[in-house]
């Protein structure tokens, strides 16, 4: 208990004594943890959109113009009917007429001219959970295509197939961005330690002398690499936080994407605990790294 | 307890040590003479393991100190204390702590550590002195304090390269009576100097050097 105690105190006493260094060390991990952390963030969001979206997909199935009334309630029976349909609903031709005029009340002179309600009546179905992969959708919308009455089926698949391809391409520019944005933390912490390191490198002979062992030597540096690598993490915490909440107001303020701000999410507890922590662990591994040759005791003292 | 047969080291551009072989008894007082680069700081450094023979075998207290795995010989070095020209004091800290840390080391118990720290430094004239920073004192008390840091953990062995090295003659007569006191109480005592006063206040066997050979090994005086 009392080498632990000591072992930390020389960490701290370590840290004050190089608190440029260290100081350095801290903001320059925060910033590569900060980058990595944006593009997690980014992937996070895409991702929530891309399940969000494929939860509300919708399948409008439009009836052919002439179609009956018996028709009509033909196609509503047998989509009810289908596994696949968790909520339908249907827009008459009128109904289509005022949603297109609230919609686009710019463009609603383009209809004024024409004797005939040209636009179709149709039937909006929400996908049941457990049916919303794009093949079974796509089975779905051929089996309707063949009901009598039904003039298309549209959905909106395609898009959300690009934003989940996005999503991928964001996961493995996560991991390699990741993977190097690591390296550069690892490079950065294991220098400001060996920096602390050659600092002390006369107390560390004496230590030899006196019979401490190489792992003795190291747990400073290796507590003073961890604390670095929490700091380092727990800034990155705060910056990204900041910058998260400055962009959705900037957001909000410009009006642009409206509705988007609401959807946006910052990490959740679990994720903000695992930043701080791999910041805490690659401090912890530079350190490793850096004073691994301190366990060598021979050819060296005195 | 320190068997030497014919022990060789050789550095790149010269011979530190030639084809020595000595047995050295529990509680006899060796002082290593020769001029500077006859090898005794080498014959030091291959005692508590920071060099390895190139030719001939060491044992300490039985352990072959070649064939000692890295791991141990910090243990080994625990039974051992070390008293150096330069001090090797920590200067940012105070004399307790100094004279402390081996203790830390080993993990022994703070009120042990307390009373064996008080022990070593009365014995060495430092009682008074616990609380003061080693960087702000004399030579003589930093070597003092030197000593009190090697013999708290009441060593089997006390190695010391040039103890005297950075002190007038009043100083070195003072250390020199410290070590006769540590030798007294049975601690084996290796003394490396070149201080003739050192050798003959001593008064313990003379193992001389020169060009890294042993040339000749005297008893001590009647």
């Amino acid at each position: 208990m009392r080498r632990l105690l000591y072992l930390i105190q020389e960490a701290f006493t370590s840290l004050r004594v190089n608190r440029t260094s260290v100081t350095i060390g801290i903001v320059t991990t925060a910033f590569t943890i900060s980058c990595f952390g944006v593009f997690v963030l980014l992937y996070d969001n895409l991702k929530n959109l891309a399940g969000t979206l494929q939860h509300d997909i919708e399948v409008v199935v439009y009836v052919q113009p002439e179609a009956s009334v018996q028709v009509v309630e033909g196609i509503r029976q047998r989509l009810d009917s289908e596994q696949a349909v968790r909520e339908l609903s249907f827009v008459s031709k009128g109904d289509a007429l005022k949603e297109f005029h609230q919609q686009f009340p710019d463009e609603f002179t383009l209809l004024e001219g024409m004797e005939e309600n040209p636009l179709p009546a149709s039937f909006v179905v929400q996908i049941a959970p457990g049916f919303q992969e794009a093949d079974s959708i796509e089975a779905f919308t051929e089996r309707v295509k063949q009901f009598p009455g039904v003039e298309q089926v549209r959905y909106s698949q395609d898009w959300i197939d690009t934003l989940a391809l996005l999503v991928s391409y964001f996961e493995f520019g996560a991991i390699v961005i990741g993977v190097t944005l690591a390296v550069a933390t690892i490079t950065i912490i294991a220098n400001t330690v060996r920096l602390s390191f050659y600092a002390r490198k006369e107390e560390i002979e004496i230590l030899r002398l006196i019979g401490a062992t190489g792992s003795f030597i190291a747990t400073p540096y290796v507590i003073e690499g961890a604390i670095l690598g929490l700091c380092g993490g727990g800034l990155a915490l705060v910056l990204l936080k900041g910058m998260f909440e400055f962009f959705r107001l900037e957001l909000n303020a410009s009006g642009w994407f409206s509705g988007l701000e609401s959807v946006l999410t910052f990490f959740p507890h679990e994720t903000s605990v695992f930043l701080v922590l791999s910041g805490m662990l690659l401090g912890c591994g530079s350190s490793v790294l850096s004073v691994c040759g301190l366990m060598k005791v021979r050819n060296d003292a005195a | 307890m320190i068997q030497l047969f014919h022990v060789s080291k050789f550095f790149e551009r010269c011979t530190a040590l030639h084809d020595v072989t000595v047995r050295i008894e529990k509680g006899e007082s060796i002082l290593l003479t020769g001029p500077s680069g006859a090898g005794k700081t080498t014959f030091l450094k291959l005692i508590f393991g920071a060099e390895i023979p190139d030719e001939g075998q060491i044992l300490v207290q039985n352990r072959n100190i070649a064939r000692l795995r890295e791991a141990d010989i910090p243990y080994l070095r625990r039974t051992m204390g070390f008293v150096l020209q330069n001090f090797k004091l920590l200067p940012q800290k105070t004399v307790f702590e100094n004279v402390v840390l081996p203790l830390i080391i080993q993990g022994v118990s703070r009120a042990e550590s307390k009373k064996k720290v008080g022990e070593a430094l009365k014995s060495v004239g430092m009682g008074h002195k616990h609380a003061s920073q080693t960087g702000v004192m004399s030579a003589g008390e930093q070597q003092r304090v030197c000593i009190a840091r090697a013999i708290v953990n009441h060593p089997i062995i006390l190695l010391a390269d040039e103890p005297t090295g950075n002190l007038d003659t009043e100083l070195t007569l003072e250390i020199v009576e410290l070590f006769k006191n540590i030798h007294a109480r049975g601690t084996t005592v290796l003394l490396a100097t070149h201080n003739q006063t050192v050798v003959e206040k001593m008064n313990g066997r003379v193992l001389h050097l020169h060009a890294g050979r042993l040339v000749s090994d005297k008893g001590p005086t009647a």
